[in-house]
């Protein structure tokens, strides 16, 4: 369950004053899908099979005036015959219907609605013209509305699949995206890493809810330790600075859009330097917000943010079992501020009575092709006091490897070239909450996302 | 000349006012006078103390070395004197016609540091205030950071230590640290002239000579919405 407690009332923005919190659209006692179908290929039909198969415990309804039952589950002919209890709309059906769709959940006493439907602000005039027939509708009635034109939302600890693809993994990553397919896929790679998300919200055109509010929702969902977005833009800057000011969590953003918009050629410096980017930029960095430059470096560092303790300093070890690994991981280290510190002599002496003699007890700490558990064990236990991070690379299909690591160690895993036994020892790793990068750079550049904000003033 | 977005009436502070404007913030603006005739410049060379630099004061001329409108240097009253006529020469000959509100005698400052600190208002945005290295290269290195006011001494020193030529300020290579703190409140200055000015649009107070105690602006423009 996500733990909220009140009523968001905000001054100055009438669609809230009476609105409910977000509860009812991360965790309804019932949902009923407008527009569900009995076409296997329509997101009528996909997303009320994903909400039954994710396993949300309470009622689902689907509205379809034409049809008399459709996946085992009797149909209600109009939004008005609905049982009460319905919290939570999804609405799948041509545009034009959907302001009345609306109308018709607040009559009912609905108090959220995820518009799925396209064919609003993003397809021209018209469109917008009936995207502000909604927010109408929404505001007489008290309506919440995510979307219009999104992928949906994704609660996976309610079982609430209101989305596509079926995803299901508990974890603590929330994801919000103005992109469907771009937040999707970070939920997949994470379902498939079975490191799981906190939640998944498709923003589309945001008529209503935007990212400030989910943000401030997420900032109190027990289940949420980061937030991870990708954004084209923010929508409301004021609230955004206030709410993400007193957020609490650690959040980081993809900003598309990244060239020369905003930048004009001026008489003043600054006007000809100053770009909508660089504008985000230094709104992102004072609010403490982490940038993300791709998709995986926004998947890498929401792991790292979630996941990984924050270091008390930035000597870290290096234990490979894979040489060029180790050096990758070097590299890394020093253009990422990180310092790879020699290993004291009298533990250099202790390790050298513990390890094979052709292992190279340095830093990097190289076991060697024949690096085993029991072996990354003795090594993880005799550093651990000497350094504030180690970082552990399996270089090699090592066997029982989740066993060395500690969740909310000060340890970075990086698991490659293992195969068939890395991607079970990676699941068994993310199943206790140790996360697992792919590569040397990647957990390096996640792990100084931690460090990003320190010492920043000269 | 800049185009500003059509329908907008903007103009540059003639340099006197945007200078005037910094000192009632108390900012510390470099020692200037304004004269009209070359016995004014020599006088006020006399009065500020030489080396002095002269500039045109022309709302049509806002790049004024670009135009022969800068005097570096001046050594001696006289040479003032000189140096007013052969700007008004110089500028005349490059742009046919302009007012001319005058010559800014102002006192050359001592050597340190050069660094900008500028604010542009953005539609979406608002003020957002810029710190940068370079002074005149400023554009060509891109060495910038930019906040987004309200500014706290700490923000401030945060912006600073953003910029790649940090070092340049802490002490690099056995130069002196300089003023960080006094230009530091600079910038929060600028977030407060924004905050507290809503018809100014651009601010440039390029360059901001910084020292290892205090630091002076020395060139200022100002671009304000009518």
């Amino acid at each position: 369950m996500l733990h909220r407690a009140g009523v968001v009332l905000a001054a100055g923005h009438p669609l809230r004053i009476m609105s409910h919190s977000l509860d009812s659209i991360f965790c309804p006692r019932s949902v009923a899908v407008i527009g569900a179908s009995a076409a296997p290929e329509k997101f009528g039909y996909i997303i009320l099979k994903n909400i039954l198969e994710a396993g949300f415990a309470g009622s689902v309804y689907p509205v379809n005036p034409k049809a008399t039952e459709i996946l085992g589950r009797p149909c209600t002919q109009s939004i008005a015959d609905l049982p009460p209890g319905v919290d939570l709309a999804v609405i799948i059906i041509p545009a034009r219907a959907v302001p009345q769709a609306v109308a018709d959940c607040g009559q009912r006493g609905i108090k959220a609605a995820i518009i799925i439907s396209g064919g609003f602000a993003e397809s021209g005039e018209a469109g917008a013209a009936l995207q502000r027939e909604v927010v109408e509708a929404a505001r007489r009635s008290g309506v919440r509305v995510v979307g219009p034109n999104c992928q949906g939302v994704n609660n996976p600890h309610h079982g609430l699949c209101a989305s596509w693809p079926l995803l299901t993994e508990q974890g603590e990553i929330a994801v919000i995206s103005q992109s469907g397919t771009v937040g999707a896929a970070l939920m997949d790679w994470a379902s498939q890493e079975r490191l799981g998300c906190s939640a998944f919200v498709s923003l589309g055109n945001r008529c209503d809810v935007d990212e400030t509010d989910l943000i401030d929702y997420l900032a109190q969902d027990a289940n949420t330790r980061a937030i991870a977005a990708y954004l084209e833009g923010v929508k409301d800057l004021a609230r955004f600075r206030e709410v993400v000011s007193r957020c609490g969590k650690p959040i980081v953003i993809l900003k598309s859009g990244r060239t020369v918009e905003g930048r004009r050629a001026a008489e003043s410096h600054t006007r000809s330097l100053a770009g909508r980017d660089e504008l985000y930029t230094a709104l992102f960095r004072q609010l403490r917000i982490h940038r993300a430059d791709s998709l995986e470096d926004l998947y890498d560092a929401a792991k790292a943010l979630a996941y990984l303790p924050k270091p008390g300093g930035r000597r870290i070890l290096t234990i490979t079992s894979s040489g060029g690994s180790g050096i990758l991981a070097t590299d890394w280290a020093e253009w990422s501020g990180l310092q790879v510190a020699a290993l004291p002599g009298p533990v250099a002496e202790a390790l050298r009575g513990l390890l094979p003699a052709h292992c190279i007890i340095a830093n990097p700490l190289d076991l060697t092709g024949d690096g085993t558990a029991a072996l990354y064990r003795k090594v993880v236990e005799a550093t651990a006091p000497h350094f504030d991070y180690q970082v552990i690379i399996f270089g090699d299909p090592i066997l029982q490897a989740a066993d060395v690591v500690t969740p909310g160690a000060p340890q970075l895993v990086i698991f490659l070239g293992g195969a068939e036994v890395e991607r079970q020892e990676r699941a068994r790793m993310h199943q206790k909450k140790v996360p697992v990068f792919p590569t040397p750079e990647r957990g390096i550049r996640a792990l100084a996302r931690l460090f990003a904000f320190d010492g920043m003033a000269v | 000349m800049t185009t500003p977005p059509a329908g907008d009436r903007t103009r540059w502070l003639p340099e006197p006012e945007a200078l005037r404007l910094l000192a009632d913030y108390s900012l510390p603006v470099i020692a200037h006078r304004l004269a009209t005739t070359p016995e004014e410049a020599a006088q006020a060379a006399r009065d500020l103390g030489c080396p002095v630099v002269l500039k045109v004061v022309s709302p049509e001329i806002p790049h004024k070395s670009d135009v022969g409108g800068v005097r570096l240097n001046v050594a001696t009253p006289e040479d003032a004197a000189a140096a007013f006529t052969a700007i008004q020469t110089q500028v005349t000959s490059h742009v046919s016609r302009f007012t001319l509100h005058g010559i800014l005698v102002a006192k050359m400052a001592a050597p340190g540091t050069e660094v900008i600190v500028g604010m542009v208002r953005d539609p979406q945005f608002g003020p957002a205030v810029m710190v940068g290295l370079g002074g005149i290269f400023v554009e060509l290195y891109k060495d910038v950071a930019f906040r987004l006011p309200p500014l706290t001494p700490a923000e401030a020193r945060a912006m600073l230590g953003e910029l790649k030529a940090a070092p340049l300020l802490t002490g690099y290579r056995g130069q002196p640290p300089r003023d960080v703190d006094a230009l530091a409140a600079c910038a929060c200055t600028v977030a407060r002239i924004a905050a507290e000015h809503p018809e100014i649009q651009e601010i440039d107070l390029n360059p901001i000579i910084v020292r290892e105690r205090g630091c002076m602006i020395v060139d200022a423009k100002i671009l304000v919405h009518e």
